[in-house]
């Protein structure tokens, strides 16, 4: 391992204050889950890690039925995954969580870590993008809200200006005539990256889809939105042809590359199966 | 797990006994002592400096920032390390083979091979002054591909051996008359097959930590299945008389076989430790058990078998070829092995097979459990289903048909004992209910349509010992203490197998004392009898004779004595559980300790009994009956069930034989859909040198496994009849694997490992 300095932050601002002055290298730790690991493996330059877990107030779970949920940026997968909340009104928010590493890791990581990682597999982004979440930022000036879709700037880069923090993330009120799905196709069921998330989630009026949100992981430099697909599902009764329509549009809007967790080829047709097969779960509510 | 006929009507109290493991309580309170939990006064810390270059001159290499760098104590490359020629495994078989590594050589023949060793007072230190080091490389051409190194004009690895990129001379076999066979022939199939490059990744990464002391004596703490072979390569290359090098292995956490090479980093953690005059401790990280450790040789097999229209084989042509990556290591052994596995397992008079082995500009393949055989058995199992196929028949009567049995003429040249594939493939037919399966209702379930299910019969078999490329050895010391307790000494190294504790139960029985008065001491050169190593599925075959053996002499000893205080001869006694009784008068006897103990001012007897035992080979015997799932749409296969039935002649211990089942088919599953570690074929690069991309099942990934063990066939050269099992189970899950992909969706695959991509690409072919 790497050596690095370690500072512990007493408060937002000077978590922030630590990342302006001690410069480039510098690096916030929350479950560290990822930062240590790429410390170790040499792929991340490290020289200040700023410990923000004594922050107070970046621990709190709120939920209400105009707001939604939100969480803090101390909230681990795992406190999330295992809240009856989330069971109940966010399936894919749960698939999500519960494929993400091990139990072990997800006891640890948080959930605005894996968002801030911003890699383009992260499997907790395709379902809250499909949802409409948006991330509360921090910065020495003001605060700021931005929408999870627009956050991203490319693997590994987000809008976030130096010295500004994610404190927390809003996700949208579940509706009663809400249908969501979060699916991740690997080649094992734990300890895996994605080679291929889709996520959707929908809204049915009277058996005619009134809205709907395709995101796609890793196929892109970020986590893409479907959004043809969605035009062309949205005011129709999602009859099987038109999904299948619609999923193989998703496969025209997806950009994957070729490694070797994959071929591009294999993520584009799987992009057309796991669309097909996440709108047709997303709908098991309402069967 | 269920076990059936018992081969032998003798009451065995501890043998075939599931008893608590000895080292099961240091292991699961994290007691257990690993080499790297050896922390000694001023130890240092070595790492190495790896190629990023897959063939290259060294032209300069500038250390000065290095060594100025503070808390660097000493930095090694070819220009001050003894230049010695020497065999990559320190290995009976493989010195039969050309020498072809020095510690550190002026030239780089694989991305990651070692180029300069550091020693800091830090692990963090070390690495940070890796970067330090400037290396100028003169690059030359590489070559990745097996058949592309042995064309002329590729460029090549070795000016020794025997040239062309040839590891040995080929291999050849050739039994009866291979051409009169195909004139017999009713039909032919021709096939080519290919495996991969798994890895076997064992938990623990190689690790070693060196200390001369002041006479200078070399002491190595390391993680290796050859502790004698060790000790004797570094004496040899270090000018060392063996009573100056000691080698000690506690526990460790794997080897598979791959522990018993000797790596660069050993040589230079014993020369970083000279050179500062300080103990230097060097650990692998994940990413180097990949680049610098071994890995399973990829192969290509051509195989081509007359048949007649009762599933009969008439003749066998095949040509396999190895993949030794940059150094020779066990490429000599494994193509010998896995050459002449291919005459067996399938009975066939007329055989041709030829057997090579080659450089190229990758990391060093080794010893890998399934040895040669993996690769083998995987064309010969596949191709005998598809001989079925063509004829309408069950694979699995086919199989059996023409399962070798007693007196065939083994790989290794002598007669096969019992009858041990047929009884296993039988056996399995009626477990499973495998008839049914065959007559199954194929339709699809309408709740998941696009799953298919599969059903395929594997089979293989396995030698237990090296016989005859290697005339083995196993030693055994017994020593009886005054309290009648008993120290088995042994050099047979603990990998995790459990084989001191079937040593353990294996001198207990035969000496007549409880289990849990024996103990074992091993992995001490200075103390234990030599060992040949732990490999080759032979620890309890092999070693456990020579316990048997060595336990017997003690028992003797033991009874003598307690005929004198019972007064009566020795053959009207007999010794059990810790006491020595008349065999007529069961309720007269004394305890051991008693029979041997000090009495009236005379001392205690002291007992010792040695054994050795040089065997010949025995065989064991599998099964795989194996279910699938095949997701249609996205090609992934889901291994559901798996129905190993073995035979391993007598079983001293069902559940560690169990577990060795159970684990072997763990990876044999990775290996066959999600386990390969890829190297670029334009530069020669590692691109999934870790855990993250390279793809071992896990525990959520496993299918429901009833393993089934019999005893059908003991063997007289094993401990009651005990033949090697640590092998056998990684061997035959693969076909039936693929064999079941067929049964799914009609398609074959000649490859491992046989991935989503390669199940829709063939989907699709055969749609079109």
């Amino acid at each position: 391992m790497r050596r690095f300095d370690y500072h512990r932050a007493e408060t937002l601002e000077h978590a922030s204050r630590l990342l302006t002055e001690l410069g480039d290298d510098t690096f916030l730790f929350a479950g560290g889950t990822d930062l240590l690991v790429e410390i170790r493996e040499r792929l991340r330059r490290v020289r200040n890690v700023v410990d923000i877990k004594a922050i107070p107030g970046l621990s709190d779970i709120t939920y209400d039925e105009t707001r939604g949920l939100t969480f803090g940026a101390l909230v681990t997968v795992g406190r999330l995954e295992r809240l009856p909340l989330v069971r109940q009104r966010y399936p894919n928010l749960r698939a999500a969580f519960a494929s993400l590493g091990s139990i072990q890791v997800r006891n640890r990581a948080t959930v605005v870590g894996n968002i801030c990682r911003a890699s383009p597999s992260a499997d907790t982004i395709p379902p809250l993008i499909a949802d409409g979440a948006f991330v509360h930022i921090y910065s020495r000036t003001d605060m700021r809200v931005v929408p999870l879709s627009e956050f991203f700037t490319g693997p590994g880069r987000t809008v976030l200006a130096k010295g500004e923090i994610v404190t927390g993330i809003t996700v949208p009120p579940a509706a009663d005539n809400s249908g969501k799905a979060y699916l991740k196709h690997g080649r094992r069921k734990a300890m895996e990256l994605s080679t291929v998330g889709v996520a959707v989630s929908l809204l049915m009026e009277e058996g005619v889809c009134s809205d709907i949100r395709i995101a796609l992981g890793a196929v892109g430099a970020t986590v893409l939105r479907a959004s043809q697909a969605e035009a062309m599902l949205r005011g129709t009764a999602l009859d099987a042809a038109t999904v299948k329509s619609a999923a193989d549009k998703a496969m025209e809007e997806c950009t994957p590359i070729s490694n070797v967790r994959a071929s591009a080829d294999y993520r584009r047709d799987m992009v057309g199966v796991l669309t097909g097969r996440a709108i047709k779960q997303a709908l098991e509510t309402f069967a | 797990m269920n076990m059936t006929t018992p081969i032998e009507k003798r009451e065995f109290k501890i043998v075939g006994k599931s008893v608590k493991r000895d080292d099961v309580l240091e292991k699961v309170t994290g007691e257990a002592q690993y080499t790297g939990d050896v922390k000694l006064p001023g130890m240092l810390y070595g790492k190495m400096k790896r190629a990023a270059v897959a063939h290259a001159r060294i032209k300069s290499i500038d250390v000065s920032k290095a060594l100025a760098y503070p808390g660097v104590k000493a930095v090694l490359t070819h220009e001050n390390v003894p230049r010695v020629l020497h065999y990559g495994s320190p290995h009976p078989r493989s010195a039969s083979c050309t020498k072809d590594q020095y510690i550190l050589d002026d030239r780089v023949r694989f991305w990651g091979e070692g180029v300069a060793a550091v020693a800091a007072i830090s692990e963090e230190i070390a690495d940070e002054a890796l970067d330090l080091i400037e290396v100028e490389y003169e690059p030359l051409p590489a070559v990745f591909d097996p058949d592309e190194a042995v064309k002329p004009g590729a460029p090549i690895l070795h000016e020794v051996g025997p040239g062309g990129n040839l590891v040995l001379d080929p291999v050849r076999v050739n039994r009866g008359d291979v051409e009169a066979g195909f004139a017999e022939a009713d039909f032919v199939l021709e096939g080519v097959f290919s495996g991969g490059r798994p890895h076997p990744a064992y938990m623990e990464p190689n690790i070693c930590i060196a200390d001369w002391d002041g006479s200078n004596k070399l002491t190595v703490w390391i993680s290796t299945q050859t502790s004698f072979m060790v000790r004797g390569i570094l004496a040899e290359v270090l000018g060392l008389p063996l009573t100056k090098v000691r080698v000690l292995v506690d526990h460790m956490g794997g080897g598979f076989g791959a522990k018993q090479d000797c790596f660069q980093h050993e040589f230079l953690c014993a020369l970083l430790a000279k050179e500062t005059r300080r103990p230097v401790k060097m650990e692998f990280t994940r990413h180097e058990t990949f680049v610098a450790g071994r890995a399973r040789h990829p192969c290509k097999v051509w195989l081509k078998q007359g048949f007649r229209n009762d599933g009969t084989i008439v003749a066998r042509d095949m040509k396999l070829v190895y993949d030794s990556g940059a150094y020779g290591s066990h490429g000599p052994g494994v193509t010998t092995v896995g050459t002449n596995a291919a005459t067996s397992l399938y009975r066939c008079e007329n055989v041709r097979i030829e057997g090579r082995c080659v450089y190229t500009n990758t990391p060093i393949t080794g010893a890998f459990r399934g040895y040669g055989v993996v690769q083998s058995y995987y064309a010969l199992d596949i191709q005998m289903d598809e001989a079925a196929e063509r004829l309408g028949l069950d694979p699995a009567e086919v199989k059996l048909k023409n399962a070798v049995r007693q007196g065939d003429i083994a790989p290794s040249g002598h007669a096969i004992v019992g009858h041990g594939l047929e009884t296993c493939i039988k056996h399995g037919i009626d477990a499973i209910g495998w008839k049914k399966l065959r007559e199954r209702d194929r339709t699809p379930d309408p709740k998941r349509p696009h799953i298919r299910k599969g059903w395929g019969v594997g089979c293989e078999m396995h030698g237990s010992s090296a016989y005859p490329g290697i005339k083995e050895q196993g030693n055994a010391t017994v020593k009886v203490n005054e309290d009648g307790t008993v120290t088995l000494l042994t050099g047979a190294a603990g990998l995790g197998t459990g084989a001191h504790t079937a040593l353990a139960q294996i001198v207990a029985e035969e000496l007549g004392v409880r289990f849990e008065d024996v103990g074992v001491i091993h992995g001490d050169t200075d103390v234990v009898p030599w060992d040949i190593g732990a490999f080759a599925s032979h620890t309890t075959y092999l070693v456990g004779s020579a316990a048997k053996i060595a336990a017997g002499k003690a028992r003797e000893a033991v009874l003598e004595r307690a005929a004198m205080k019972l007064q009566v001869q020795v053959g009207e006694i007999d010794a059990s559980e810790g006491r020595v009784f008349v065999i007529a008068e069961p309720g007269r006897f004394i305890s051991v300790a008693e029979a041997i103990g000090p009495s009236k001012g005379i001392p205690a007897a002291n007992i010792v009994g040695n054994g050795t035992y040089e065997p010949t080979k025995s065989y064991s015997f599998a099964a795989h009956f194996t279910e699938v799932d095949v997701d249609t749409e996205t090609g992934i296969v889901e291994v559901k069930r798996v129905i190993p039935v073995h035979d391993v002649g007598r079983v001293i211990h069902p559940i560690a034989a169990q577990g060795q089942i159970e684990g072997g088919i763990q990876q044999g599953i990775g290996h066959t859909l999600t386990e390969d570690y890829v190297i670029d074929k334009k530069t020669g690069r590692s691109l999934n040198a870790g855990l993250v991309d390279y793809k071992m099942p896990l525990s959520m990934d496993m299918p429901d496994i009833e393993t089934i063990i019999l005893e059908a066939a003991p063997d007289p050269g094993g401990p009651w009849g005990a033949k090697g099992v640590g092998e056998d189970p990684i061997i035959a899950i693969g076909p039936s694997i693929a064999n079941a992909i067929h049964d799914a969706i009609g398609v074959r695959f000649h490859h491992y490992p046989i991935t989503p991509e390669d199940i829709l690409k063939a989907l699709r072919e055969k749609d079109a």
